[in-house]
Parts: structure tokens; sequence; C-alpha cells
């Protein structure tokens, strides 16, 4: 048994755990009778499995993208389509927080993508964005100069740092207030993501600044 | 909308009952109100077996038994859902490894755990929306009618749809399905012209495989594995061009190669052992078949030939207690199938042989000969052809070569069968010229064809019946015969009436082809015409 079975098997079986704790949360905070949990704390325990969830993934990809057995499937996917998807998942998480989760784009806008990978970007950033965001987060995907650029926005206090700042072009971390190291980690991950992601002109990027429509911090995703 | 969750029926397959009432909570409170639930692959099965499914939710890792990939295959092969049934297959790892593993049966869509209500709803409503959408197209694959599944995906895609990408390579694939490799191409090359696009590139060096460009098209599988050496098909499809052009030990390697990114692939495992075992790689061929007889303990695609093959691979590495242990397994996995019984003694024989036991090989060549009497007229030719290969080893030229003869004549337009006939010839270092004999049956066969064509558009349908019918009884598992001598009464029917006994000989063609290749693209049309000639088929 190789170490990407073993990690693999463990990821099933934590899963599945995650799996269950999520949706008797979600029992929980449904349930108006329910008098054991105050539903803010259980939408924080909600909120932290979600993440350690996507943590997961993300470990499993960084771990297969060190070995080089990251596979990529580039396809044309319909924006629209995929972000609805993207906000239907993490929508139960960000209600319980009482933010609102919006997304805005063409629906006939179309990308090339791998549309597992640059789901799991989007849903660690989403759960970094929860942290800062005060009452809204928003998706937005756009054709600019020849690339798709799929923003996560917050209203939240913004980066700190220079900025704006392109990855992987800059050998300065951006800094994110509450915990760098963990939002380094989430970067690095992003952005070798957006890499595996090029034409023979163009390769992906990412790109952190502040105040594009709302007015925190602005993640963006440049894919040719 | 609602009608897709409160009147469709369910089926959830955990081997976890908590797993299973999370997901039945959650169909409950979208407004499911029929689920079944199932604890294994074995109760999934037998449950799809009684009752009709719309909507099948089934977890990969079901613990021991089948796992839902061979649940899948086993309903999809055993036709227990059709192509309106929507199987959601749920992982708790990405699922891009079984994408990538180049699976034959692949699910609707996949759902990585632990998923939302939410995100379930949305997916389910996606994937009714999508049904819906194609359900015109769907009905027509059903009846293998691929023409005019075609005409229905080219009225959809003159709407210009959201899904247009998607519904262009759906068309590819039924365009290949079909024989219409040009409309494929054409397809490829609109959207390779825009980018280049795995699946397009893909496609392309399909075609160009079944346009027997050979060299060309293992650029392409090459080009695409440098590019992305993860996507195990591409490995697949270049060793079929290596086969193709004799290059047998390279076509090992590059499955050699596809099968440690991706060692789950049963048929992968096995063409690897027949490629190692004929190429003289005898430990290779060993790992390869034991890796396959273990993958097909609980799946439907289970057959005598893996043991056969593990049994002679383990004989080849002077372990003849083994072998004959392995082939003992064989009557306990498949009792009573006479294909069992004959790979049994193929493989005895062959084993004994070796040992330098010719009594005891003789008395194995035996009743594999009765067995072969037992298939009639319809035994499959890879019967044949291991039939061939163990008379070779036991010396009996005369018997080999007529065999081979006969299996030529019955597949003459199979490319990929004929190599592996020249394969035999080659691995058993039988004295018969099999590539000019291909070529000289082909030519006859040709011929024949090209005759009863000409007869017909002369008006002379009896006469092209006569030619047709008496080369048909000589290759009665010759599909374009079969098919050719079927038209040929048809086309009679038409201009001058239908008769009972022209009908029936049609039925017995058709009948002919549908035992061998149900899926054959040329049927449709031929079973169609028959039913407006005969509307009792």
């Amino acid at each position: 048994m190789d170490f990407s079975d073993i990690l693999a098997s463990s990821i099933h079986d934590i899963k599945n755990s995650l799996g269950l704790i999520l949706n008797s949360l979600d029992d929980l905070i449904a349930n108006p009778e329910n008098h054991i949990a105050n539903p803010r704390q259980a939408s924080l325990l909600q909120h932290e499995a979600q993440r350690a969830n996507s943590n997961l993934i993300q470990l499993l990809n960084l771990y297969k993208l060190g070995n080089e057995q990251l596979v990529v499937q580039i396809a044309e996917q319909n924006v629209d389509d995929f972000l609805s998807e993207v906000v239907a998942d993490n929508q139960a998480v960000c209600n319980a927080l009482n933010l609102s989760l919006t997304y805005a784009c063409d629906p006939s806008l179309t990308g090339y993508f791998d549309a597992e990978l640059i789901q799991s970007v989007l849903d660690s950033t989403i759960g970094n964005a929860r942290r800062y965001a005060h009452t809204r987060i928003l998706l937005s995907a756009d054709n600019e100069a020849g690339y798709l650029v799929i923003r996560v926005e917050d209203d939240g206090s913004g980066f700190s740092g220079k900025l704006p700042l392109w990855l992987p072009d800059t050998s300065e971390p951006a800094q994110n207030a509450g915990n760098p190291a963990r939002t380094r980690l989430g970067l690095y991950f992003a952005s070798s993501i957006a890499q595996l992601h090029k034409t023979p002109e163009r390769t992906g990027r990412v790109r952190l600044k502040n105040s594009h429509i709302l007015s925190g911090g602005c993640f963006e995703l440049w894919l040719p | 909308m609602t009608d897709d969750f409160s009147k469709k029926h369910y089926l959830i397959i955990d081997d976890f009952t908590d797993m299973r009432a999370v997901i039945r909570s959650i169909l409950r409170s979208l407004g499911v109100n029929h689920i079944d639930q199932a604890r294994d692959g074995n109760d999934a099965i037998s449950q799809m077996n009684h009752k009709r499914y719309d909507v099948v939710l089934c977890d990969y890792n079901l613990g021991s038994g089948k796992d839902g990939q061979q649940v899948l295959e086993e309903a999809r092969h055993r036709e227990l859902i059709g192509v309106d049934c929507i199987f959601i297959m749920v992982t708790a790892e990405n699922t891009r490894e079984m994408v990538m593993g180049a699976v034959e049966y692949a699910p609707d869509n996949y759902l990585a755990k632990p998923f939302t209500k939410d995100l379930l709803k949305s997916r389910l409503d996606k994937l009714f929306e999508r049904k819906a959408h194609l359900s015109d197209v769907n009905k027509a694959l059903m009846a293998k009618d691929y023409g005019a599944a075609i005409q229905e995906l080219d009225t959809l895609l003159a709407d210009s749809p959201k899904n247009l990408s998607d519904l262009l390579k759906l068309k590819t694939e039924i365009c290949l399905m079909a024989n219409r490799h040009d409309d494929a191409m054409a397809i490829y090359e609109q959207v390779l012209a825009v980018r280049d696009i795995t699946w397009a590139r893909f496609g392309m060096g399909k075609v160009l495989y079944a346009k027997k460009r050979h060299a060309q098209a293992q650029d392409i599988f090459r080009q695409l594995i440098e590019l992305n050496p993860n996507l195990i098909a591409a490995y697949d499809w270049l060793s079929k061009t290596q086969v193709a052009q004799q290059q047998f030990n390279e076509a090992e390697q590059t499955l050699h190669a596809a099968a440690k990114h991706s060692p789950r692939g049963l048929k992968r495992q096995q063409l690897l052992g027949d490629l190692a075992l004929g190429n003289g790689h005898a430990e290779a061929a060993e790992a390869a078949f034991g890796h396959a007889v273990t993958l097909a303990k609980h799946s439907i695609l289970n057959t005598p030939a893996l043991f056969a093959g593990l049994a002679k691979s383990k004989a080849s590495n002077n372990k003849p207690v083994e072998a004959l242990k392995v082939l003992g397994e064989i009557d306990k996995t498949f009792p009573d199938k006479p294909e069992a019984i004959l790979y049994k003694a193929t493989a005895t024989a062959t084993i004994k042989q070796q040992q330098g036991d010719t009594a005891g090989a003789l008395d194995a060549l035996r009743s594999a000969e009765q067995t072969m009497t037992q298939f009639g007229e319809a035994s499959h030719f890879k019967l044949d052809l291991e039939m061939a290969k163990t008379y070779a080893l036991l010396g009996q030229q005369d018997k080999a070569t007529e065999l081979l003869q006969k299996a030529i004549a019955n597949n003459h337009d199979d490319d990929e069968f004929l190599m592996e006939v020249v394969r035999t010839c080659r691995e058993a270092k039988l004295e018969y010229d099999a590539e000019t004999a291909i070529r000289e049956i082909q030519q006859g066969v040709v011929k024949t064809n090209n005759m009863g064509v000409q007869l017909i558009r002369q008006g002379e349908y009896d006469a092209a019946i006569k030619l047709l019918h008496d080369a048909a009884e000589e290759m009665p598992g010759n599909k374009t015969i079969n098919l050719n001598a079927a038209k040929a009464n048809i086309m009679k029917m038409e201009k001058l009436g239908a008769t009972h006994a022209d009908i029936l000989n049609v039925r017995r063609y058709v009948e002919r082809v549908q035992a061998l290749a149900p899926q054959d693209w040329r049927l449709n049309d031929v079973i169609s015409r028959l039913r407006k000639l005969a509307p009792k088929v």
C-alpha cells in the first residue's frame, strides 16, 4: 500500500464522519424544537466542519501535485451553471452565519477549466471569506483580456500589505489579518491550480486586491 | 419539476447504515417519497432486478464484495437500468482517478462526500433537466437507431444551447458508434480550431485508428500522454495502434505503464497478460493475470479465460502445482459453463504438454474437442482461437490451420481480431502464413459481396440471394455476409412482396448477428425494414 492509498482511505473515513456531523448539524439548526444547542454555536461548528473538509481535499490535491499524480481535466464549462453549484454547496453554512452568498455572471459565459479543481479552490476561498465578511460574499465571473476571471469578494476589512498582488509572480507572501500560515498555504494551492491551466500563450494566475465591488478583500482567479 | 422528486423511485446503496439514513433524510426533505435502500452490491443488484429505478445513488466504497463501479457495470451490462436512469456515484476521494481510469461504463454524475442538501438538489435538478432535454436522443439510442439519435441531436444543436460542447461531444460518440467517422472528424476539427481540447484530440486519434492510419493515430496518443501522463485511456489506445502495427513488445510496455497508473482496470490487465504471455514474458503475464483474477472476483465481466491465462503463466514460470490449483478454481467459479470446461481443458492440455506428459495433454485436448461440439455454429471466435493455439502446441498443425481459416472467414473485417490471429500464429510458432491467408480470404469475401450487390442492382434477386445465402451458410459467424444476405431478401420483398419463407430467412440472419454483436450499427436499419414487411417481428 503506498502513501497515496493510505491517505485516500483515511480521507474516505474522515469525510464520512464529517458528512454525518454536517448533516446532523443541519437537522439541529433546522429543528425549531431543538433546545440543546444554541443555533449560532451549531452554525460555527458547521462552518469549521466544512473548512476541515475543504482542507482535506486541498491536502490530498497538494500531495498529488507534489508527486505529479494530479490530473487536470480541462473542458469547456458553462460558468453560470458552475457558480450556481458552488453557491449551492456553500449556501447552508453562510445562511447559518447570517452571511448572504450570491453570484453574478452572464448566463451564456463559458470558460475552459477543470471544474472539480477550481471548485475546491473556490470552496476554500469562500471558507476564508466567511471569516472576514461582515454581511456579504459575492462571486462573479467575466471575460477580461482573453482570460476568464472568477472573483470572490467580501465586505470585510480587506487584505493588508502591498496590493494588488499577483501570484505566483511575487516572492512576497500576502498576509491576511487572522492566520498568515493558513492563508499562505491556501494561496499556494490556488496559484498552483491556476498555473495548471495554460494555453501556448497564457498561464493561469491569482490576484489579490481590495474594494472591487464590495469594500473588502477580493480574490481573483485568472484562467486562460 | 417537483414530480422529479415526488413521483420518481430512488435507490440508495451504501454499506453504512448511518450514511443511508443521512441520504434518506436529505431526499425526504426534498420531497422524495419512494426510497429503497441496499446495504451492498448484491443487495443492490437484486433490487434493481425486481424494480426499475429512476435515480440510483451509489457509494463507490461498499466494503468487501462489489464496489460501486462493479455495481454500475453489472446494472448496465444486464440492462437493469437504461439510459433514462440517473446513476450517481458517491465518492469520498475526488473523482478524477475514476474518470481517468478509462472505465467502460461511466455514471451520469459523480458526487463528492460530504454533500449538502442544496448541492444534491441543484445537481438532481440539472440532471433531470439534461435527461429531459435529451429524451428524444435517448429514445433513439435505446432503439439503437443511431441515425435518428444524430438527427435529434442536430435539432438541439441548432438552438445553440448552453451545453453546446457537451452535445457536440455526445454527437461524436454516437457518430463513432454509427461508423460515421467523417462526421465525427469534422466536429473534432471544428472544436480544435478554437482550442486544444483533450476529448477532441483523443477522438481524432480514434478516427485515424479506425481509418487504419495507425502511425498518425499513434502520434496523437503519444502527444496526449506526453501532455498528461495520467490520461490512462490514451495508453490503452496507444497500445491498440502498436498492436495494429505488430509492435507487440511496445504494446505490452505501454499497457504496463497504464496498469501502473491505474491498476484497477480489469480488461487492461487481461490484455496485458495476453500480450506478455505471447511475448514470452511469463512473469509479467502471471502478475497481470493475477491482478485480473482478483479484480474480476465480484465482477459481471469475470471469465474463465483469466484463470486459464493465470494457470498458463504459472506453468511457464515452473509452478505446475499452483497452475493446476488455479484450474481447479474454474469449476468452482463457473459451475457447468461449457466455456469454462473448454478453457480448463485447453489450459490443462497446454500445461501437461509443457511438462512432457503427451498422453495427458491429448486426453485434455479430446475433452476440449467434445466441448467444442456443444457450441455448434455459435462458437465464439475467441474459443476458436484458443482451440487453434492448443492444436498448434500439440503439433496438430492441420487442425489448427483449419480453425484459423474458419475464424478469419467469419471475421474478415474485424482488424483487431485478425491481428490476434497473426499474433497467435507467431506465438504458437505455427507454420501458417496468416497474413497471406487473411488477404486471400478477405478478397474472396469482398468479391462475393460485390457480386451480390451487383446482382441486386440488376434485379437478379434470386441469384443474389442464393449467392449470399450459400456464403452465409459457409461463414455463419460473418456479420457482414449475414447482413447482406438479409438485405438482399428484404430488397426482394420490398419490390415483389413479402413471403413467409423469406421473412424466416431474414430473421435467422438477424438473430445470428444479434447473438454475435447486439450493438452492431447496421442492425437497426435491417430490423426496421423487416418490421415494415412483417409488423409482428
